[in-house]
């Protein structure tokens, strides 16, 4: 495999960890062997990315999104993926919506002394009394 | 302070420094996304995020029935025959049957006696 060529697939140390996560201690994975599969992995990107890309240019969308991914995953037959990725785009999506709430706050510093000059309703007060369980999910 | 419980799912699975929590680098994935047509006009911050995850789920099924080939075979090495046998015995990867075939292995064309591999469940 020449460089250029090289540098589209990915990278092979990468796909070969992976692999040897999967498989018992014992077992062995041939040169040849994780070649072929850097060589599947990025089709299966490629393939994956035309068909999200048809729906967005059929909804005359620009941008491959998340969702699109999901849906091609569910329409070429990887069912089991597309619900493992649906459930980590969930998480993912949360993580960015805490990430952003964390910044507002350290951005607004003068809120954060309103906020604790008010005293709080009722209603945040029962929030915080009866915090409801956290989901380990993940 | 940050509530670490919502991060733990994505960072539990980083294995490098270089590819951060993810174990595919993603400035990759993202080119390799770019290169597959001229219609892919751009691509949002998420996707080459959750394709990740997607490649991961499809390296480990790949591999999990090539290594079955391999048993079948009465070998501990797993040989590119074993991944091109299991691409010809699954109906979701015969997308990938003409790379395969291109690779010269004598899986491809000699008549192969596969056993039934349930579908591998993610939940």
């Amino acid at each position: 495999m020449d460089q250029d060529v090289q540098d589209r697939a990915l990278p092979i140390a990468n796909v070969g960890r992976i692999m040897k996560q999967i498989l018992p201690p014992s077992a062995k994975i041939s040169k040849e062997g994780k070649q072929l599969m850097q060589e599947c992995v990025t089709e299966f990107i490629s393939f994956v990315t035309g068909e999200a890309s048809d729906k967005c240019h059929k909804e005359n969308r620009k941008t491959v999104n998340g969702d699109d991914i999901c849906w091609a995953l569910s329409s070429l037959g990887f069912d089991n993926y597309a619900e493992a990725i649906g459930r980590y785009l969930h998480i993912y999506r949360q993580g960015e919506r805490e990430k952003i709430n964390h910044t507002k706050k350290y951005e607004n510093p003068q809120n954060q002394t309103q906020i604790n000059r008010a005293p709080p309703p009722p209603l945040l007060l029962s929030r915080v009394e009866n915090p409801p369980p956290t989901n380990q999910s993940g | 302070m940050r509530q670490a419980g919502a991060y733990s799912g994505l960072l539990c699975g980083g294995v490098s420094g270089r590819t951060g929590p993810h174990s595919l680098p993603l400035a990759r994935i993202k080119k390799i996304m770019k290169n597959s047509g001229e219609g892919v006009k751009m691509i949002s911050g998420e996707a080459p995020i959750i394709f990740s995850k997607a490649c991961d789920l499809f390296i480990e099924e790949l591999t999990r029935r090539s290594w079955i080939m391999a048993i079948q075979g009465k070998r501990r090495t797993l040989h590119k025959e074993d991944l091109a046998s299991a691409v010809i015995a699954t109906d979701i990867f015969d997308f990938l049957i003409t790379l395969v075939s291109n690779s010269d292995s004598h899986a491809v064309g000699g008549a192969t006696n596969v056993m039934e591999v349930e579908t591998i469940d993610y939940s």
